[in-house]
């Protein structure tokens, strides 16, 4: 089964994906697909803060930054149970790197490509992504640029997985299929 | 009438298009500059025509009477005498409180034109990652 979560920051995305892996994993291997990159503080705590909310959960983690099919050869897709999180980090890794100084214009319909076999190569898969589209201000190029290649992995994702919602203040608002909790 | 809202990029106009079965000559694209064509059968980012209100003081059109439904699928808009059977507005609301009070005065004038746009629609649909959800009736 792949399910596809999105909505609002620190709604509580990341423990309903994880507790739905465990509601699907039923004895198969868990898998944690880490996405992001450190580059502060900030993001340091923020890592620490998921592995903590993770701990004792049996999820093995795979650093997979970009290039997210590679990870498939390093782990058992056909009885593994991955949660990604999240597709807005892939796509900013994707999308930028330190060695170049714009945005990659292809980064959005390859990341959406490689999401949707992984969706179809795995047992079990939870994406989660960031609901980033309903603001009022007035965003320059290249952050309109990120939005709509973020929209694309969004849709393609909801397209092909089975359940889909959107997660506000903890509870799950459905738009496609049901949660399997 | 109906309302279509959601964030942007979710698939809105994608939507209309498909169920309407619109052509390109039916959709009218708002813009800051120039006032909508209110005979065209779909109106999209109507959030920017909500700025040119403000802009110019006036309030934006949300009651276009009558009833612009299309029974079995079959819309008569001769002679433009109906509004716009879909309207198609972003929900710019949602987000920070913008620091530019043009802005902040859009982002309010934005919520209460949809609230009302939604009290005289027939049908509201709400698009999320590409799917509509009928959030009225």
């Amino acid at each position: 089964m792949t399910v596809f979560i999105s909505g609002g920051c620190k709604n509580g995305k990341s423990t309903i994906a994880e507790d739905c892996c465990l509601a699907l994993a039923k004895g198969g291997p868990l898998y944690y697909v880490a996405t992001m990159q450190a580059y502060d503080d900030e993001d340091r705590l923020r890592i620490k803060r998921h592995r903590k909310s993770r701990e004792g959960k049996n999820f093995i983690t795979l650093e997979q930054p970009r290039d997210l099919l590679e990870c498939l050869k390093s782990s058992d897709p056909e009885n593994g149970t991955y949660i990604l999180d999240s597709v807005t980090a892939l796509l900013i890794n994707e999308m930028y790197s330190p060695d170049r100084p714009d945005a990659d214009p292809e980064a959005g319909e390859r990341t959406a490509k490689a999401l949707e076999n992984f969706a179809k190569s795995v047992r079990n898969a939870v994406f989660v992504s960031d609901f980033i589209y309903s603001g009022a201000e007035r965003y320059s190029g290249y952050t309109v640029e990120y939005q709509k290649a973020l929209a694309l992995c969004d849709r393609t994702l909801a397209r092909c997985c089975d359940a889909v919602a959107e997660i506000s203040g903890g509870i799950p608002v459905m738009y496609k299929g049901e949660l399997p909790l | 009438m109906e309302l279509v809202t959601g964030g942007a990029f979710q698939g809105k106009l994608d939507y209309a298009v498909k169920k309407y079965g619109l052509a390109e000559t039916e959709i009218f694209e708002c813009t800051e500059d120039a006032d909508p064509d209110f005979s065209a059968v779909c109106l999209t980012h109507y959030e920017r025509y909500v700025m040119r209100c403000l802009r110019n003081g006036t309030a934006p059109q949300t009651d276009f009477g009558g009833d612009q439904s299309c029974a079995d699928g079959v819309c008569d808009f001769s002679g433009g005498a109906h509004g716009p059977l879909v309207i198609i507005m972003d929900d710019i609301f949602c987000g920070v409180v913008p620091a530019d009070p043009e802005l902040r005065a859009w982002r309010e004038l934005c919520g209460r034109t949809l609230t009302a746009l939604a009290q005289n629609a027939e049908e509201v649909t709400r698009l999320f990652c590409g799917i509509p959800k009928t959030i009225k009736p």
